[in-house]
């Protein structure tokens, strides 16, 4: 029953297309662990370098996204971004000959609107508007409440050869579960 | 002022600010733990050396070949910094290198030297090893 069961969750992901896939705690430490094995096993495939240098940084940008917006965090002493331990949920697979990176974590319900208002802005907008979004931001202070530069999700949407799907559902608590998909 | 060296790490860029020569370099890979906390050290002394009002040129080579969101963040401050100067007659300039065939790295290479109208941003192609 053990092996059966593990064997049809881990059949069901491979199925899926999916090449690695975390749930739990994260940290730098483990984005960085997750990365190099990424980068591994695309540069064993016949992937493209340039395809295989876009899945790497936008698993780059929603891992740290992860770890610095998720609501549930381990509590630390520290409150810098190198330090913080956030539960979230990264899948990286490929499916019908594209890549996509996922990523899920919680947060509190009142920043849903801010967040999805960003995120339908940023689905509005063509390639050369996201690029000019970009070096605008570039330009700016972060945003408050920001621990990178506010600009993680324009590089995310300027690196994915797709539109990026987006997702909340509420969790009751005031907690909602936000999930972001990136194709490339 | 004093020299600053770092060794490159997994995930962050070596580091050499030899401001005595006004040689400036950063090369490798770009995505650290806390960006602010890596960048902010070297930003501050850049500030400092430029606040000496120096009349020497300054070089600053960037052979990245990957950084995220937050680095280019970083980036952009310290090119402003060196731009402000260069606006106030500080001859600098700016090397960006990139591989042959990186179109990611060039294109944002293309996107910082749009920024410059005082100090000299040249792109520097190099042929994959």
């Amino acid at each position: 029953m053990l092996a059966q069961d593990f064997m049809n969750f881990f059949d069901v992901s491979r199925r899926r297309g999916v090449i690695l896939s975390f749930g739990g705690d994260i940290s730098e430490n483990v984005l960085f662990s997750l990365g190099e094995v990424l980068k591994l096993r695309m540069s064993q495939g016949e992937t493209d370098a340039s395809v295989a240098k876009r899945v790497f940084a936008i698993f780059v940008e929603q891992a740290q996204n992860v770890i610095r917006y998720s609501a549930d965090k381990v509590p630390r002493s520290t409150a810098k971004p190198g330090g913080l331990i956030s539960a979230g949920v990264i899948v990286v697979g490929s499916q019908a000959e594209r890549f996509f990176v996922v990523c899920g974590n919680e947060l509190p319900s009142a920043e849903v609107p801010t967040l999805r208002a960003r995120l339908d802005h940023l689905a509005g907008l063509t390639s050369e508007e996201l690029k000019a979004f970009y070096r605008e931001k570039l330009r700016q202070p972060p945003d408050e409440g920001s621990l990178g530069g506010s600009i993680g999700l324009i590089e995310i949407a300027r690196r994915s050869s797709a539109p990026v799907e987006y997702d909340f559902q509420d969790l009751g608590q005031e907690r909602s579960f936000f999930c972001l998909k990136a194709y490339i | 002022m004093d020299t600053i060296q770092l060794a490159a790490t997994d995930r962050a860029p070596l580091v050499d600010f030899d401001f005595a020569s006004g040689r400036l370099q950063l090369r490798g890979e770009s995505y650290p733990e806390d960006a602010a906390a890596f960048f902010g050290p070297l930003l501050q002394a850049l500030r400092g050396y430029l606040a000496e009002g120096g009349v020497d040129p300054i070089v600053c080579e960037v052979g990245l070949v990957y950084f995220n969101s937050s680095s280019a963040k970083a980036l952009m401050n310290l090119f402003m910094l060196l731009e402000d100067a260069a606006a106030e007659g500080r001859p600098v300039t700016i090397r960006w290198h990139f591989a042959e065939g990186d179109e990611t790295i060039e294109e944002a290479g293309e996107d910082f030297a749009a920024d410059f109208a005082h100090g000299r941003f040249e792109m520097v192609r190099e042929q994959p090893a």
